[in-house]
Formats: structure tokens, sequence, C-alpha cells
């Protein structure tokens, strides 16, 4: 195998830069790039997907789905519109979405595109945080919010529920449920962020340590 | 500010946080990718998404979630490259492509779609061999094991580490041995240095009576030559393994199914056949 031997660089690579390597590898039809990216989201992919799906089998299902998506689409992938880990979390999320959807009897959705997001991110970019924080400080920040709050985006977020859903479900206006998640989600942002939106921790990488 | 800006304004959160009806959310990504104005709220909303992510309780895959997704891979890289024509052979004839073959007398494969088997397996299609090879022992392995099947299991392991032990030597070649067309019985061929070969397949039917399979080597004069026979018990796997044969790089192995051991010629239909790289 002609990568077996590939020189380690010796100066740390920040992860998103060594992210939008491998992906031009893997979009190049490398498989041994493939198994890189599947060692890199591996846990990410499959605690998400199981978080929403709460089901082993469809769990697996969804990240083979997704990494297969991401090995068919990596072209798809637009640097610049956020970063790679993000990228192929919005694909992980939506087809674990999807398949609680499916699953649902109640709900009458067409079914999507059978296609990765384009770089989800349009027309911004969401910037890189994941990682750079304690999951504790993340758990803080989820319950200093409203409880309407979080009932709403982990409805959304981890339940699968449209707006529409979460609004019927809770018995609330959906004009109510989205003022919800948007305040919520900004409650979290300045938490979690702080109020500028600025300092998403890239003065102080910490991937020196991989 | 238009109206239809207001309402993807509206509807950022939900898009964030994929709480939109599929039909909500193309009417956003299309409104992003022409809005002339900044939809700042995408990114700043947005922004928290992975931290939702990154409070779920870790949990590891199973290890064998891995072979699955490769195994998937790779075989969508052997398909992507071999995807052109389903049927090559009867849809695009081209008598002039690759090397030059001795006329051959026997139609079987005849000589020009060989070659365009030869031809078809550029440098690329070499690698994707190997991503088959690789797809074909994770696959045949995992769907086996679905059925649960203990000795079909059994079975093609055994056939499969009597291929490899051939595949590893120096010197030698690997085939995927495919039905002509459709589905139907697939398999991994070995060709060793020394003309030993090595074939594990599954998805055969089983043979009766004085039934055979038999196995044939096809070289550059296109005489297809025998090289021994087996049967198929109902599992449908099956290993056969030959030394001493003319079988070289470039050579093409083809199974068919004999009404008895020792056919000189072979019966059609070719159940399944497979080409070892020409150099």
């Amino acid at each position: 195998m002609s990568d077996t031997g590939d020189p380690r660089p010796s100066a740390p690579v920040a992860p998103e830069d060594a992210d939008r390597a491998v992906l031009a590898r893997v979009s190049a039809g490398e498989l041994h790039a493939l198994d890189e990216l599947y060692e890199r989201y591996r846990t990410m992919a499959y605690s998400i997907a199981y978080r929403i799906t709460a089901d082993e089998t469809l769990a697996e299902d969804v990240v083979q789905e997704a990494f297969l998506g991401a090995w068919r689409n990596a072209g798809r992938y637009i640097e610049g519109r956020g970063s790679v880990k993000t990228w192929f979390l919005s694909i992980v999320h939506h087809r674990a979405v999807d398949a609680v959807r499916r699953r649902r009897p109640t709900t009458e959705l067409p079914e999507r595109e059978d296609l990765p997001p384009q770089a989800l991110t349009l027309p911004d970019i969401w910037p890189e945080v994941a990682g750079r924080l304690d999951r504790d400080e993340v758990h803080a920040a989820l319950a200093r919010i409203s409880d309407v709050q979080r009932e709403a985006i982990e409805l959304a977020y981890f339940s699968g529920l449209t707006q529409q859903e979460i609004a019927e479900r809770t018995g609330t206006p959906l004009g109510t449920v989205k003022s919800r998640m948007r305040l919520g989600l900004l409650a979290l942002r300045r938490t979690l962020v702080g109020e500028d939106g600025r300092g998403f921790g890239r003065e102080e990488p910490r991937w020196a340590d991989r | 500010m238009n109206d239809l800006h207001a309402i993807v304004t509206d509807l950022a959160a939900g898009f964030v946080l994929g709480a939109l009806t599929p039909d909500e959310e193309r009417l956003v990504r299309e409104h992003l990718a022409s809005c002339p104005e900044p939809h700042a709220e995408f990114a700043e909303l947005g922004g928290v998404i992975p931290y939702l992510a990154e409070a779920v309780e870790q949990i590891e895959p199973p290890a064998s979630l891995r072979d699955r997704i490769m195994a998937a891979a790779a075989a969508d890289l052997a398909a992507r490259s071999t995807a052109a024509p389903s049927r090559p052979e009867a849809a695009r004839p081209e008598p002039d492509a690759g090397p030059q073959r001795s006329g051959g007398v026997t139609p079987f494969p005849t000589a020009a779609q060989r070659a365009e088997r030869a031809r078809r397996r550029s440098p690329l299609t070499r690698v994707a061999s190997l991503a088959a090879v690789l797809a074909i022992v994770a696959l045949g392995a995992w769907n086996v094991t679905l059925q649960r099947d203990l000795e079909a299991t059994r079975g093609y392991e055994r056939g499969l580490s009597a291929v490899l032990d051939v595949a590893a030597r120096p010197g030698s070649q690997t085939a995927i041995l495919t039905p002509q067309s459709g589905a139907g019985p697939t398999g991994l061929a070995a060709v060793g240095p020394d003309g030993s070969v090595a074939i594990v397949m599954r998805g055969l039917a089983p043979t009766a009576g004085s039934e055979v399979y038999e196995a044939w080597v096809i070289g550059g004069d296109g005489t297809p030559v025998p090289i021994g026979g087996f049967s198929v018990g109902s599992a449908g796997t099956a290993t056969f393994t030959a030394d001493r044969t003319p079988a070289t790089a470039g050579v093409t192995l083809v199974l068919t199914r004999e009404p008895r051991p020792g056919a000189l010629t072979p019966t059609m239909p070719i159940i399944s056949l497979g080409t070892t790289p020409s150099s």
C-alpha cells in the first residue's frame, strides 16, 4: 500500500485542516481515507445516532448511511462553509431524524432527497466549537435555560419532531415554539460562546495533544 | 426585506435544529442560495448545534460496523469503476480494443469479449479489484453470517483462508468472479505464480446426482482448459483448489455447470467468471 508510509507532519495540524485533507482523499475514492474519517467520527456519529433513535440497530444503519453518504458525496462539501465535522454531523443528524420520522406512523412526511446536505451552513460559517468544551459545561448551560426552551430544543434536535409537531405535542402555538427554540439557542450561545459571539476557543487550540 | 426573506428568517431556528418539514427545508435552502441579503441568524443559531451533539453521552459503535461500512464502500468503489454499461459485451462490441489475441476458435467468451474485459481493467480498475476483494471477503462473511447458517459460514471462511493463502504469495493475482449479468453466484479466486488456483464461491445452486461445477482457465489462445470440478451442497458455498494449472496473469477463470465430471468442452451458460490482471 502506498499510503502506509505517510510521513507524519512534525507540527500539529489543526483538526479542521486535517479533516479537509482526509475528505479530499475520500472524495478521490481512497478507502483508507474513509477509514480515517471513520476513526475520527465514529463515536460522535454513533452517539448522536443512538441518542436520537434509541435503537442500536437503527443507529448502526444511520451511521453506515452517513459514512456512505460522505463517501459518495464528499465533493459536495464546500470548504469555507463550515467545518467537515459540522458538515458530517449534519448528515448524521438528518439521517437519524429521517429514521425516527419514518418509524413514527403518525408522521406523513415525504422522503427527503436522498443526498447529504450541501454544507449545511449556508451561507455562513458555523464556527468550529466541539471538543473545546467539557460536556459538563454544556449540560450546565442547558440546565440554565428555561424548561420550555430546553424542551423545545430537545424535542426538535433529539426527538426529531418538526416544529409543528412540537406545537401539537406541547399544546403551544407554533409561533411560541419558534421563539422558544430561537431564544433557547441564543441563550445557550451566550453562555457557551460569549456575548459577542467570538472566542470559540481558537486562541487556545487543544489539538496539539492529539 | 421581502416576505420570503422574513419567512426564511423565521424558520432559522427550526432549520438549524433539523425541525422543519422537507418542504420548508427546501424553501430555506433555495432562498439562502440566492438571497443577496446576509442571513446572519443562521450562523448565529447554527453555531450552537455542535455543542448539543457534544452534550450527548459518548458511546462506541460495535467493531463490526467499521467492517460493514468499509465493505460497502469497497463494493461501491468496484461498482463505480465498472458501472457504465451493465452488459458491456452485448452493448459495446469493441473489436479493435485491447491486446492482440491469436484468434480464439471457441466462442466462450470471445477474444473480443475478453479483450474488452482486459481493456476495462485500467489501473483504476485494478485498485477497485483490490477493493472488491475486501468487499467480497467482508460482505460475503457478513451475508452468510446473517443467514445464521453455521455450515455455510464455516465453509466460506475456510475457503476464504485457502484463497487468501494463495493470494498472499508474491506474484499471485486475484480475480473477482461474478455472473455475466444480474445477480448470481460470486466469489474470489487467487492464482499463484506456480499455476495453483484457489476459488471460493457462494450463492451457488446445489448440485444433484453426478452434476458438478467445472472450473475452466482461458488463456491467450482462447481455449477453455478444464482444471477440475466440485459439487455443492445446500449451503451454496464451495471451495476449489488445483495445482499446476495453466493459469497465469491475464487469464479468465470461468465456472460452468456440467452434467458429469470430466467435461472437455464447457456447457453454457457461464455461471460466474473473472479475469486476473494481465501483468
